[in-house]
């Protein structure tokens, strides 16, 4: 190895961030991503660790601004693949206006959200999803998200169905590779220590990929679904949402490799110059 | 009525006004491609409201054969199209200054006028509806009868106003001529005959010159340095950057982004400049306010961006349209922790292009935050210059690290301790590149690190990084006399009038030698110098508490010397105000 070593996790033991990692470096695995196209973005939290263990290029971000982060790097160069990552707390509460903005532009890039109803890094402290232990839905960024135009790929997965968060992991990475758009995966990722929900969140699971009358790539009926499963207490996994037909914001360009010695752009330059003479 | 005698005129201030929307400034560009062909050097300003149409709006004028850096004290023509403007610009009309007025409301306020005044009443807007059937065709309508005024021929004038319209569709530049006739035709029942006015201009031969803005001229310098990602989000008085980037990177294989929010901007320029594209985010004080938290990850992380601050009035929303220099405090010293910054502070467009472009090659040289500080004027006020010298400007990287570089045994450390503080790096893509950028306290590697040895270590390592630049960082502009004993020291929209009010008190015997200091952060050794050169150096700012006064006393300028002179109503200096108190704390020195 000629860098950095990549770290072992923090995180307690049973935590379900191990899921979630699991889930990206098989997806990279499976789509062949070499790691020096990749990087990994993440917010500040117990979640915000998972890039240093990955052996990618790793950024971590300001508490609640991966998400603008990220579309800089991917309009400065769209051929990284880019994965930003944070917890409920980052992304749903100091970062919440920047969510909805990004599903607006809808650029090519993944996010994975480990939603566990908790603020564990600062010791148990009251998340925005947190709802009486019973579901993490006291916010459901899904819902918000099927009522925003740009929206193009949402999914949940359960850190603990690995098989499945595998699945919706890489459709997720294809989504945004394919670039469709901007591709949104909440995992429901349990704290061990604050807020043990495995048993009672796993109970309320209702998983859309087995149902038969789930149709993803019906907005409307997606919406109906969520709210109905919300109001009888229960939470939907699978993948829950895609437009395969979606195109995402422009990247018109590379800037981040443009040639831009003096010489081969003057005259452009000069150009420009003239617009101003008198 | 007419005036007999004939004026030559070498410098002339004019105001054009009246309420947002009446087309103050179509007049005048008029005015300024006029006096453009004849030689003159032009100032021009704006005085508006915050709101998109009506409120009192004005636009300002200085043509002169000499090239000046501010409006001068007093109007020599005012062109007014309502009572408020008359009611506004009253004060400054000089003694025997000229007023051209919209009398389609009733006849002009006498009272608000000084007695020698020349008035020339003229139902403008009446006349436009009536004939015409369009009250915006009262503005060429006024400019053929300013043409007259200053003994312009009919057919110049109709060639400036075809130029202007060049770019439109003909039937609106056949309009537009009509109405300059029909202003012609005015001018003839009252006495004023093509060129034979009042006045006439002096001329000069036209040399190569460019008018442009500072914001312009910002994100021009930007450009050329190779800057090609900008995001930004909209406020006065910065928003010209955004707007100029997003037309002009596209055809550079740039990219420019409005963003939600400041807190938004500065962090996606983050992610551009992070992953190697030379970047910029700009704003005012409100939005760098929200942007500290950005800086301050800028200088830990070590991510070259170079962030414009456009000042404005403060504190808090202040006043978004009037110029102040009050965010220095927070531009040297705001964001959490210890990091490394520098700040540039441009006054004049050529030098907004140059430490523009000078700023954008610093960050890739410190890889850390480099701010631009200009103010409302310096921003907005567009200015004839120099044509910019491309080749003056270079596209530097830094310390970059390519797939070559990184072959072999190479061990590459994204934060490895080097001498001079800059740790070499690669940008994501770059194959074995692989590395972690955080804004925590790491090692070497990036990984996440409490250990004291290596907090001191990072901590010393990233202020060494300075001392790699601090020659080349931009040196001051100087006027005047050196070896006076007395200095004026100011900033950005306080040059022009510390230079003309040097030059005026130097007429009446008193020496006085001017700086300009254009590196603010760190002070340079040359500033200190400067003030301990001369027995009193007043410091000319546009703030309540002596910002930039403290600020150099802070690293050593001995503080008996320093005097400011301090304004803070949103209103720039005029060069005889400023003689006027220099004059008069010298008087009482005496």
């Amino acid at each position: 190895m000629t860098t950095y070593l990549p770290a072992m996790p923090i995180w307690c033991a049973g935590c379900g961030h191990f899921g979630v990692q699991a889930a990206m470096e098989g997806a990279m695995r499976a789509l062949g991503i070499p790691p020096h196209e990749v990087i990994v973005l993440a917010g500040i939290g117990c979640s915000g660790t998972v890039q240093n263990n990955l052996g990618t290029y790793g950024y971590h971000a300001l508490h609640g601004r991966v998400l603008p982060t990220a579309t800089g790097v991917h309009l400065a160069n769209p051929e990284l693949t880019v994965i930003a990552t944070g917890g409920d707390g980052d992304g749903y509460a100091i970062g919440m206006g920047h969510l909805v903005h990004t599903f607006r532009r809808n650029p090519a890039f993944t996010y994975v959200v480990m939603n566990n109803g908790v603020y564990g890094l600062t010791k148990g402290q009251d998340s925005p999803t947190a709802q009486d232990g019973s579901s993490a839905l006291g916010f459901d960024a899904i819902s918000l998200a099927l009522s925003i135009p740009g929206t193009s790929f949402l999914a949940r997965g359960f850190a603990r169905w690995t098989d499945q968060l595998h699945v919706l992991m890489v459709a997720a990475l294809e989504h945004a590779r394919a670039r469709r758009g901007f591709a949104f995966i909440e995992v429901l990722s349990p704290c061990v220590t604050y807020n043990d929900t495995y048993p009672v969140w796993e109970a309320t699971l209702h998983d859309l990929d087995a149902d038969p009358d789930h149709d993803p790539t019906d907005r409307a009926a997606a919406f109906g679904r969520l709210v109905a499963l919300g109001d009888a207490g229960r939470m939907a996994v699978g993948l829950i949402y895609t437009d395969d037909t979606a195109v995402a914001t422009d990247e018109p360009a590379h800037p981040a490799t443009q040639d831009v010695t003096p010489e081969a752009n003057r005259e452009g330059y000069t150009r420009l110059l003239s617009r101003y003479t008198v | 009525m007419t005036v007999e005698t004939k004026r030559k005129v070498d410098d002339l201030n004019i105001m054009v006004a009246g309420q947002g929307g009446d087309g103050s400034l179509t007049v005048a560009n008029l005015l300024g491609v006029l006096l453009a062909r004849r030689g003159f050097q032009l100032y021009t300003a704006r005085d508006v409201a915050s709101r998109i149409k009506g409120g009192h709006a004005a636009a300002l004028m200085r043509g002169s054969i000499v090239s000046r850096g501010c409006i001068g004290d007093e109007l020599d023509l005012l062109v007014a199209f309502d009572h408020e403007a008359v009611e506004r610009a009253g004060p400054w009309l000089a003694e025997d200054g000229i007023v051209v007025y919209d009398a389609s409301g009733g006849p002009v306020p006498r009272e608000q006028l000084p007695q020698g005044a020349s008035v020339f009443e003229i139902p403008f807007a009446r006349l436009a509806v009536r004939d015409l059937r369009r009250d915006l065709f009262k503005n060429s309508l006024g400019f053929g009868v300013v043409a007259r005024l200053l003994s312009v021929e009919d057919d110049e004038a109709a060639a400036v106003l075809a130029g202007r319209f060049a770019h439109l569709r003909p039937e609106v530049a056949e309009a537009n001529l009509g109405a300059l006739q029909a202003g012609f035709s005015y001018a003839d029942e009252h006495g004023l005959r093509s060129g034979a006015g009042p006045w006439f201009l002096d001329g000069a031969a036209p040399s190569d010159r460019m008018l442009i803005s500072g914001n312009e001229a910002v994100a021009f310098g930007f450009l050329v340095a190779g800057g090609r990602f900008f995001a930004g989000y909209p406020i006065t008085p910065a928003t010209e950057i955004l707007t100029w980037l997003q037309r002009r990177l596209p055809e550079f294989g740039g990219v420019a982004i409005q963003a939600e929010d400041e807190l938004a901007a500065v962090n996606m320029a983050i992610g551009a400049a992070m992953t190697g594209a030379r970047a910029m985010t700009a704003t005012s004080g409100p939005g760098i306010s929200l942007m500290q938290e950005g800086v301050s990850h800028l200088g830990s992380a070590e991510i070259p961006l170079v962030v414009v601050d456009c000042q404005r009035s403060g504190p808090s929303t202040g006043m978004p349209t009037k110029p102040e220099q009050s965010d220095i405090n927070m531009l040297v010293h705001g964001g959490n922790g210890d990091f490394p910054r520098i700040v540039l502070a441009p006054a004049t467009p050529g030098d907004c292009f140059e430490l523009s472009g000078a700023a954008t090659n610093l960050a890739q040289k410190i890889q850390g935050p480099v701010y631009l500080i200009l103010d409302q004027a310096v921003s907005q006020d567009s200015i004839t210059v120099k044509p910019f010298a491309l080749e003056l400007i270079e596209a530097a990287s830094g310390k970059r690290l390519s797939h070559d570089d990184l072959a072999g045994d190479f061990e590459y450390r994204r934060y490895v301790v080097t001498d001079d503080g800059v740790s070499p790096w690669a940008v994501p893509g770059t194959p074995r590149g692989m590395s972690l950028v955080t804004g925590n306290e790491r090692n070497e590697w990036g990984h996440v690190s409490t250990e004291a040895g290596n907090r001191e270590a990072m901590i010393d390592k990233r202020m060494r990084k300075i001392d790699v630049v601090r020659d080349e960082l931009p040196r001051g502009h100087r006027w005047g006399d050196p070896d006076a004993a007395i200095a004026m020291l100011g900033i950005g929209m306080e040059v022009g009038p510390m230079v003309e009010a040097s030059e005026r008190l130097a007429s009446e015997g008193l020496a006085v030698s001017v700086l300009q200091p254009r590196t603010l952060w760190p002070v340079l050794d040359e500033t200190i110098e400067f003030v301990r050169n001369h027995d009193r150096v007043y410091v000319i700012e546009h703030n309540a508490e002596g910002q930039l006064t403290h600020l150099i006393a802070s690293v050593g300028a001995p503080h008996e010397r320093l005097r400011p002179i301090l304004k803070y109503d949103g209103i720039p200096f005029r060069p005889g105000e400023l003689a006027n108190l220099i004059l008069g704390e010298e008087g009482a020195v005496r």
